[in-house]
């Protein structure tokens, strides 16, 4: 089965960590925790294929920012999320998208962008029509979630898992031919 | 003769509508129309006025439209004095010119639509120019000379007719512009005369005949008397000529004398004004000798670098307190004099440039002062301090702050150095780093040692205490962690207690608490120090404005670098980040080797405990969460540490999960309490002891679930494998402790699986009682299920008896099989049986026996109820009654 590792990434308290934990548990976690690093796995089907996807919920939190290089360039896909009821979240994506193009070094990298929080429409400060052109500038993916309301939540990772096989298909595991490790 | 006729007409007219009105006599007047302006064919008249004479006449030149509504409404366009014309242009001599041009204060070109208006207009304005207009005259070009003499163009056409009734018509119609000065209306002497004449020849009226005889008779005699008086006069008149002939002699005598005088007034004047202009020059030569002066004196002072401090900065003298002071003050007013704001021209200046050198030459021999003195000092401080031993083995983090004390006089010297000589602050902050990083690398290391000695003497001594009490040297070798929930406890290797783990928490936090103050310190320092919280405007090595260079390019792209391209709606954030990361980046640089330290220093608990990634997380989190500077170094150094943590947390949280799933029954007669079953009790309490009051129990409580999970799975999967104790048994002793110990913990997170662990155990319980208690008085049982057959074919239950099968004889042959002796003894069996199944631990023997008697109390009311209603009457019981069950269950219980 192939393994997809996905990357979350945003600013504390946009719903990393709540989107998730719905995507892989199915349960809305109301506390905020912030994250230090959690990893999860789950196996879905998409478009008739199993995969395996590692997820890393990656800290918001200032001070670990220090970990970001490694997380992107261990990372094969990304979801970069920031909450429409927070301008300045939405703001720090585009230093978060650079550093990807930098560290990846290439504009081809599997991404999707999530506006959070949709439920929370009596507080929406960023516009949709905002994320859908940042979405433009970054030429990838877009969707306005809610971990709350279950939306769009399970398309994200499987828009992402769509990218990645675009971007980099399988390639045919050869049979392993009779030897493919010799002991010696 | 039309036009003539026109013209006067029109003429007359303006006189009426226009001039009369404010009082102004009309000269000449020529119709024309503009040339440039061929389009607007309608016609102006330009006019020659002068006001009815007063006191001086005054003649001006006016240009009268008519008006576009009202054919006989005329309108005064524009006037203009005399003297404001500057030139005529009649364009050539021919007599049908039509065009002329009239300089005034722009040039006017016409067209007169009658050259001879034009001529008489020419001639007229021309005449009054040379009489009214003192000092510079207009010049007439291109005009026939003719017209310009005295005589009117009229006159001089009317005298070569020799016509006189046209002169005459002249009067009253196109006079000339002498006559219409004398034309005036009749004075009010003059009309009394007439009055008076024609009142007295009031018969003129009937006898005009006999009005002009009688006037030409009295005009004869008047004839007559003024010959008379004109001969009697002519001596007089002669005497008269004489005196005005001598009158006129003095007068040109006088007239001489005048021009004499104005000759010499005009050169008086002619003098003068020259005096005057030349006044004027020397005025502004002086205002812009006074400017000049006054930047020269701006620009000098401004440059100007006295000898004083020429001195400072060629011979500073670092060492005393004063000479700092003066070389400071010297440094600043160079750095002032260098950027001072001169306008670009002047900085053109050789004066100026020459003076830029000097400057550039005393900034540089400065700058290599400075470089070379603190860089000395530098050095020397990491040398002493680096010699210096180190003093107590108590674990403390030595405080530097008597270093940066020393060097706080010269703070000022780099922050001059930063602005003024990059390359050299650069250099400076190189070596300040190397050698503090020498000292902060040595203190640190020492530190970090003395922190593991710690926890390694806490290591020998309990596991001495370990070797004294158990003795077991193999356990102490067993590469079993500590803890490890699928493993039996005695297999385990070497660990610490809790209150072990309060000390290691204790002395993690020491270190921490040590470690904080002296790093912020060092960064404060840094920060005022070198300056860091301003950024440096230019990536080259810095500039003055004294430089001739686009300043201004330069500085916008130093800008441009600093909040690179996107629109990014925070540039002050943006620099703010980039202080952040200089800072840090220096930070690094000082305490180098702080982040591996504390990464060893922490995994030297992991040898020791194999929990310590639990306190350690909670610690730690402790302290990178509550940083107020969530970007400084130190706060970064520990959240990447934490994570690092986090991930051996969470892989020890692995380990035990993988323990549980593979661990092995134990190798004895009764499967009893399952090793991870027990060991999860004294886990349980480890972590809630840590995490009880920490924020990271949701990390804790995720793990929880998926271990007590796993832990319900593998009961009940190895539940088969036990050779003897049945698979009711396994997992009713392992459920009720599982069950029994979430109650206590009482985490709500696990709220749901305590509930389902007092199921799955209420479900083995009653497996367990109905497998192994069954039926002890199965034939009576089996006879009654015989009898419940025939009900339900339909017999009556009363009829039951009835039936050679089920008669009262056969009820009482089975009744008497089952004795209470036999009953008693068939239960003490059982009880033996289950025994053996129970472990001791979990203590379930009198849960299972009470359970079996509530089970055989309600079979037997069972069997007691089916013959009341079968066989009521009968007087059949059963050989025991309920006393007798709970005598033997009591008995049996309590003889074991
Ligand atoms: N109403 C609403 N609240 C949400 C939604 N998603 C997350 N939250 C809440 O927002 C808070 C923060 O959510 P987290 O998922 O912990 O945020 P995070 O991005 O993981 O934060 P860090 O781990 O600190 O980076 C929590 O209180 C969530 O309950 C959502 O879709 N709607
Ligand atoms: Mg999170």
């Amino acid at each position: 089965m192939r393994e997809y590792k996905i990357v979350v990434l945003g600013s504390g308290g946009v719903g990393k960590s709540a989107l998730t934990v719905q995507f892989v548990q199915c349960i809305f976690v109301e506390k905020y925790d912030p994250t230090i690093e959690d990893s999860y796995r789950k196996q879905v089907e998409v478009d008739g294929q199993q995969c395996m996807l590692e997820i890393l919920d990656t800290a918001g939190t200032e001070q670990f920012t220090a970990m970001r290089d490694l997380y992107m360039k261990n990372g094969q896909g990304f979801v970069l999320v920031y909450s429409i009821t927070a301008q300045s979240t939405f703001n720090d994506l585009q230093d978060l998208r650079e550093q990807i193009l930098r560290v990846k070094d290439t504009d081809d990298v599997p991404m999707v962008l999530v506006g959070n929080k949709c439920d929370l429409e009596e507080e929406r400060v960023v516009g949709k029509e905002l994320g859908k052109s940042l979405a433009n500038q970054f030429n990838c993916a877009f969707m306005e979630t809610s971990a709350k309301a279950k939306v769009n939540v399970n398309d994200i990772f499987y828009d992402l898992v769509r990218q990645i096989n675009k971007k980099s298909p399988e390639k045919k595991q050869k049979k392993p031919k009779k030897s493919l490790c010799v002991l010696l | 003769m039309l036009t003539i006729g026109a013209l006067a007409n029109v003429k007359h007219i303006l006189q009426k509508e226009l001039f009369s009105v404010s009082d102004e006599r009309l000269l000449s007047v020529v119709t024309v129309t503009k040339t440039f302006k061929k389009k607007d064919k309608r016609a102006c008249y330009l006019c020659v006025v002068t006001t009815t004479p007063i006191t001086v006449p005054v003649v001006s030149l006016c240009l009268v439209k008519q008006s576009e509504q009202r054919e006989n409404e005329y309108k005064r366009k524009r006037s203009w004095a005399l003297d404001e014309i500057k030139w005529v242009d009649g364009r050539n001599d021919q007599l049908e010119t039509h065009e002329f041009d009239i300089q005034l204060e722009k040039l006017y070109k016409w067209y007169a639509l009658h050259p001879h208006e034009r001529q008489n207009f020419l001639a007229v304005l021309n005449r009054q120019i040379q009489k009214n207009v003192r000092g510079q005259r207009a010049e007439f070009r291109n005009i026939p000379s003719a017209w310009l003499s005295e005589k009117s163009p009229e006159k001089i056409a009317a005298g070569r007719t020799g016509d006189a009734a046209l002169k005459a018509q002249q009067t009253d119609g196109e006079e000339s512009e002498e006559e219409a000065q004398e034309f005036t209306a009749l004075t009010d002497r003059e009309a009394t005369e007439l009055g008076k004449l024609f009142s007295e020849c009031d018969f003129a009226i009937k006898d005009a005949e006999q009005f002009i005889e009688q006037l030409s008779k009295e005009l004869h005699d008047l004839d007559g008397a003024n010959i008379q008086s004109v001969l009697a006069s002519e001596q007089k008149v002669l005497k008269m000529m004489e005196h005005i002939d001598n009158a006129i002699n003095e007068a040109d005598k006088f007239e001489t004398r005048l021009d004499s005088y104005e000759d010499i007034l005009g050169h008086v004047k002619e003098t003068m004004e020259k005096i005057g202009g030349k006044n004027a020059m020397i005025e502004i030569a002086n205002n812009n000798n006074i400017k000049l002066m006054k930047e020269l004196e701006k620009v000098i002072t401004q440059l100007d670098l006295p000898h004083k401090q020429q001195q400072a900065l060629e011979d500073p003298d670092f060492k005393t307190e004063a000479g700092i002071k003066a070389a400071i003050a010297a440094a600043q007013c160079l750095q002032q004099a260098m950027n001072s704001d001169i306008d670009s021209a002047l900085l053109r200046l050789e004066a100026v440039q020459d003076q830029r050198k000097r400057f550039e030459k005393w900034k540089q021999k400065f700058s290599i002062f400075i470089s070379r003195y603190m860089n000395n000092m530098f050095i020397h401080i990491g040398n002493e301090i680096g010699d210096l031993p180190l003093t107590s083995n108590e674990l403390v983090l030595p405080n530097h702050s008597n270093v940066h004390q020393s060097l706080a006089p010269y703070t000022e010297l780099m922050h001059w150095t930063k602005a003024m000589d990059n390359k050299t602050y650069a250099g400076l902050m190189r070596v300040y780093t190397a050698s503090l990083c020498k000292i902060y690398d040595r203190d640190l290391r020492n530190f970090f040692n003395l922190a593991k000695m710690q926890v390694s003497d806490k290591l020998r001594s309990s596991r001495e205490d370990l070797d004294a009490s158990t003795t077991s040297r193999k356990a102490a070798v067993s590469t079993v962690p500590y803890g490890t929930l699928g493993v039996n406890r005695d297999q385990w290797g070497p660990g610490v207690d809790s209150a072990d783990r309060v000390r290691f928490d204790a002395l993690l936090e020491k270190v921490l608490a040590e470690l904080e103050p002296i790093a912020l310190q060092e960064q404060l320092f840094c920060i005022n120090f070198f300056q860091m919280d301003v950024i440096s405007p230019t990536t080259k090595n810095t500039q003055t404005t004294l430089e001739v260079m686009e300043k201004s390019v330069d500085m916008s792209q130093s800008f441009t670098a600093a909040s690179p391209s996107t629109d990014g709606p925070f540039p002050q954030k943006r620099i703010d980040r980039q202080i952040n990361e200089d800072v840090r980046n220096l930070m690094m640089g000082l305490f180098d080797c702080l982040e591996p330290e504390l990464v060893i220093f922490i995994k030297s608990f992991e040898r020791v405990d194999s929990f310590y990634s639990l306190y350690v997380l909670v610690r730690l989190t402790q302290h990178v969460m509550s940083a107020q500077d969530t970007h400084s170094f130190l706060s970064m150094t520990f959240a990447s540490t934490l994570v690092q943590v986090k991930r051996n947390f969470d892989s020890f949280m692995k380990q035990q999960m993988q323990s549980i799933k593979e661990s092995k029954l134990p190798k004895r007669s009764k499967a009893g309490i399952l090793p991870y079953v027990e060991n999860f009790e004294n886990f349980a309490q480890t972590a809630e002891g840590i995490f009880r009051k920490s924020d990271r129990r949701t990390d804790m409580e995720r793990w929880y679930l998926q271990l007590v999970n796993a832990i319900f799975e593998t009961i009940s999967e190895q539940s088969h494998e036990h050779p003897k104790t049945p698979h009711q048994v396994v997992r009713m002793e392992n459920y009720h402790h599982m069950y029994s110990l979430l109650a206590q913990l009482k985490v709500r997170g696990l709220d749901g699986l305590k509930k389902e662990a007092k199921v799955r155990y209420n479900d083995a319980l009653k497996a367990y009682v109905t497998h192994y208690f069954g039926r002890p008085l199965e034939k009576l049982n089996l006879f009654f299920e015989g009898v419940q057959q025939k009900v339900a074919q339909g017999v009556k239950e009363t009829e039951i008896s009835y039936q050679m099968a089920y008669s009262k004889q056969e009820l009482r042959k089975v009744i008497s099989q089952y004795p209470a002796r036999e009953v008693k003894k068939g239960l003490e069996n059982l009880y033996k049986k289950v025994e053996k199944h129970l472990c001791e631990e979990e203590n379930l023997l009198q849960v299972v026996w009470h359970a079996m008697q509530e089970e055989f109390i309600a079979q037997y009311n069972y069997l007691e109820e089916r013959i009341q209603k079968c066989y009521a009457g009968a007087m059949i019981n059963l050989e025991f009654n309920i006393q007798d069950i709970l005598t033997f269950f009591s008995d049996i219980a309590r003889s074991h």
